[in-house]
């Protein structure tokens, strides 16, 4: 019998963008680079699981911006598409570097990548990666569960708090039940953004179980018997989670952090800006803008701007040996906490952002697979869990009410609420109340009204995406945010002023339905008070 | 956006507004010391209370924030625990209210101060409570452990280790959420995971080498033995990576017929120094 349990929970998210007016869109390789880079490895790493019979727990979060661009049919063909033009480049590179064999077999090995995902994305899951994760589930080991609606980040939804945030949750609820055939049991809230009082949202919601930063559990009312190393009930008897601070550091650290290792792949040296500009043309933006293709060479080296040529297989002892650093390490913290927790076994929840694993840091897939491997086959001190599992051992937990918390920069609000940022709320606020005032004057509309209404609900949650604000802060690609945040504001406020004139024109509500088209089947009476 | 398409009611270019026509004023917490407040008052508001100033004899002064500690007191206007005042200057219409003081409540009136001290009112806000920074002195009668057992799952929660006495972890939890090291800078693909290495001058060189040529566009070429598609009119074009030392490229065509063969190798050397 295990000592103590480690939860390793991954966090899936992008934000919902989707542009069939353009061919080639520069914020759509997002997605592409992701599917290509995380989901599809992770899926990789998974079905070897399987194939091996490898008994693994593992948690992940699949927001509902990103299951509906997965989803998507246009995406899905502008992927393939994506795809097969990396493809190509492949095959060049591969004659290109043919002279040079430490580049060579490296143009290799992204070709016979980019030709796998093909095929497990096209074949295996018909284009939809959402039937891989729910295929990982339904077979055991996986939990998928949800996130908000839109990423929405809820601590600061001080307008109709509780309606705006109810939206959220329930959206993505109610979309998780139509795919998985149930209600999910556990959400990520966007950013680890909880406000008491959410809890009792969330229960109403069905959902058993939520995450916050540490200071969220440790900095919690009354005090927490046993840290972040067992769940809580909040008032509302939901469970939360604490984030432990350790693993977190092991990974996330950018000084003494894995991803840092020499050996791994140099993110920043990519063949889109390396070569010579004539040739990497097609495979760059449509304007001629250097783009990162994912095609990289390079290891880190050091802090030094020479790079030296990657080397998979160190990067991959790497891997491996920090893979035992870590099963290592929790180890010694389960035996720690092993006499600190009366008759309870302790939980570590290890939460990261599934995208750092195989877009930024390479190597993370390959990563998760020896710590899985290793943990199932070296040692007994600690097994794999899910929170959903280890809520079923014990009848009874401690009440406690999480405190206000993030996880993001200084542990609060300060990244979505700042000068580059704050000028959002004020029209946020303003939709949301608009919303409410709607929904709850014209319970029961039909037709053209109705559609309307449930549009105005698409824009005001896509415009409540966290996304925007954490990019007009860290300034890259702001243009596009503020666009984005722009356009929403202006469809919201058309609608708004068409269905209080009643001058609504079925062609504009059809051009909305069609360009933001995320949640079909939304039913705007959620902004009901 | 629009969708573009005749028939359609055109429809002003929107630009966010710079109020709704409301007068109001709404308290956002950003952190435990810091609440943050954006507010619109409506012209005829103002117009209002300048007129009732004036009417009353007094004269304005200054327009204002008060903000108002309400902690455990059901608010009335004139029931709070205590307020402080700050001056707004110029046209602003947001502020970043430094309280100090987590796990208090506050509620914000945005007036105007009249030359003999009477304040009148634009707007009230919602009333908001900064978090507590720190550990609950409340404790759970059933889940009550031993004041030292506390520090120690505190500590290890911290990731601090054991063996670190109350105070010392204490002070670190402190300087920890202070200093912050959380992921917040890496949840969304927009931003970095890890900064490259200050580029302050730098250079890079590479090489590659074009081979390319002409023959017979039904000719059969291989280049290094190796098979090449021509281009409709028989012209062909290679591109290579050059690493540093020697390459021989034997270029051969031979007609369609097989009759005729003829062979080029270009010799290339390059060397870095």
């Amino acid at each position: 019998m295990p000592k103590g349990y480690l939860a390793i929970v991954l966090h899936a998210h992008l934000p919902y963008v989707r542009h069939p007016e353009h061919d080639d869109f520069l914020e759509e390789d997002w997605l592409f680079e992701a599917i290509t880079e995380t989901y599809i490895p992770l899926i990789k790493v998974l079905d070897g699981f399987v194939r091996d019979g490898v008994d693994y727990r593992l948690t992940i979060s699949l927001s509902p911006t990103l299951m509906s661009m997965l989803m998507d049919g246009h995406l899905q063909s502008k992927y393939l598409k994506h795809l097969d033009k990396l493809i190509e480049l492949s095959e060049k590179e591969i004659e290109r570097t043919k002279w040079d064999e430490r580049f060579n077999k490296l143009a290799e090995m992204y070709h016979s990548n980019f030709i796998e995902a093909r095929h497990i994305f096209k074949d295996v899951y018909h284009s939809n990666l959402v039937n891989a994760f729910k295929h990982f589930q339904d077979a055991g080991g996986l939990e998928v569960i949800t996130c908000c609606a839109t990423h929405g980040f809820l601590p600061l939804m001080e307008v109709e708090r509780r309606i705006a945030v109810r939206a959220q949750v329930k959206v993505a609820a109610d979309m998780y039940e139509k795919i998985f055939g149930r209600r999910p049991l556990g959400i990520w809230l966007p950013e680890c953004g909880y406000n008491p009082g959410d809890d009792e949202i969330l229960k109403k919601e069905g959902i058993k179980y939520f995450f916050v930063d540490t200071h969220g559990v440790l900095f919690g009312t009354p005090r927490p018997r046993f840290g972040v190393f067992s769940p809580y009930l909040t008032k509302h008897g939901v469970a939360v989670f604490g984030r432990d601070t350790e693993s977190s550091k092991a990974v996330w650290s950018a000084v003494e952090g894995y991803p840092g290792d020499y050996n791994y792949r140099e993110f920043y040296r990519d063949i889109g800006f390396d070569l010579d500009h004539d040739y990497i043309r097609p495979y760059i933006n449509a304007d001629g803008t250097r783009v990162m293709t994912g095609i990289k060479y390079h290891r880190i080296t050091g802090i030094t701007n020479h790079k030296e040529p990657y080397v998979p297989e160190y990067a991959r002892d790497t891997a491996a040996n920090q893979a035992g650093n870590f099963m290592f390490n929790r180890e010694r913290q389960i035996e720690h906490l092993a006499g600190q927790m009366g008759d309870r076994k302790p939980i570590i929840v290890a939460p990261y952002d599934a995208e750092l694993f195989g877009h930024w840091w390479y190597e993370g897939p390959q990563w998760i697979d020896f710590l899985v491997r290793k943990i199932r086959y070296d040692q007994d001190t600690i097994a794999l869990t899910t929170p959903g599992e280890y809520l079923k051992k014990y009848k009874k937990y401690q009440v406690l009410t999480p405190s206000f918390s993030s996880w993001g920069w200084k542990g609060y609000c300060e990244v979505w609420l700042e000068g580059s940022n704050d000028w959002l709320y004020r029209h946020l606020h303003k939709m949301t109340e608009r919303m409410v005032e709607l929904a709850s004057t014209r319970k029961h509309a039909k037709g053209i009204v109705q559609r309307a209404l449930n549009q105005m609900a698409r824009e005001l949650l896509l415009a409540q995406s966290s996304d925007w604000a954490f990019i007009m802060k860290t300034g890259s690609h702001v243009t596009y945010a503020v666009e984005r945040m722009r356009a929403h504001t202006e469809n919201f406020n058309e609608l708004y002023e068409d269905v209080k004139n009643n001058n609504l024109e079925e062609d504009y509500v059809k051009g909305l339905e069609e360009k933001n088209n995320i949640f079909p089947d939304i039913d705007y009476s959620i902004y009901s008070s | 956006m629009a969708v573009e398409k005749p028939g359609l009611r055109d429809r002003k270019t929107f630009r966010f507004p710079s109020g709704y026509g409301d007068n109001k004023i709404v308290l956002l917490v950003r952190d435990p010391w810091w609440i943050f407040a954006y507010w619109e008052i409506r012209k005829e508001k103002t117009d209002e209370i300048t007129r009732k100033i004036s009417d009353s004899g007094d004269e304005c002064e200054k327009s204002i924030l008060r903000v108002y500690d309400v902690t455990g007191v059901n608010f009335n206007g004139h029931n709070a625990n205590s307020y402080f005042d700050i001056e707004l200057k110029g046209l602003a219409s947001t502020w970043y209210i430094n309280v100090s003081s987590p796990d208090r409540s506050w509620v914000v009136d945005i007036g105007v101060l009249t030359k003999k001290g009477n304040f009148y009112l634009l707007a009230r806000s919602n009333a908001v409570h900064t978090p507590r920074f720190g550990m609950s002195d409340q404790l759970d009668a059933e889940w009550m452990i031993p004041e030292d057992e506390y520090w120690k799952m505190f500590g290890l929660s911290g990731g601090f280790g054991v063996g670190k006495g109350s105070l010392e972890v204490r002070e670190m939890i402190k300087k920890r959420f202070e200093e912050q090291i959380t992921s917040g800078a890496i949840s969304s693909s927009a931003s970095f995971y890890r900064k490259p290495a200050a580029r302050k001058f730098w250079l890079v060189v590479n090489t590659e080498l074009i081979v390319y040529g002409a023959t017979e566009p039904d000719a059969k070429v291989t280049v290094q033995g190796k098979e090449i598609t021509l281009r409709p009119d028989g012209t062909f074009s290679l591109r290579f990576a050059l690493p540093d030392g020697k390459q021989v490229i034997p270029v051969e065509a031979a007609s369609n017929d097989g009759i005729d063969h003829l062979k080029i190798t270009p010799i290339v050397t390059r060397k870095t120094e």
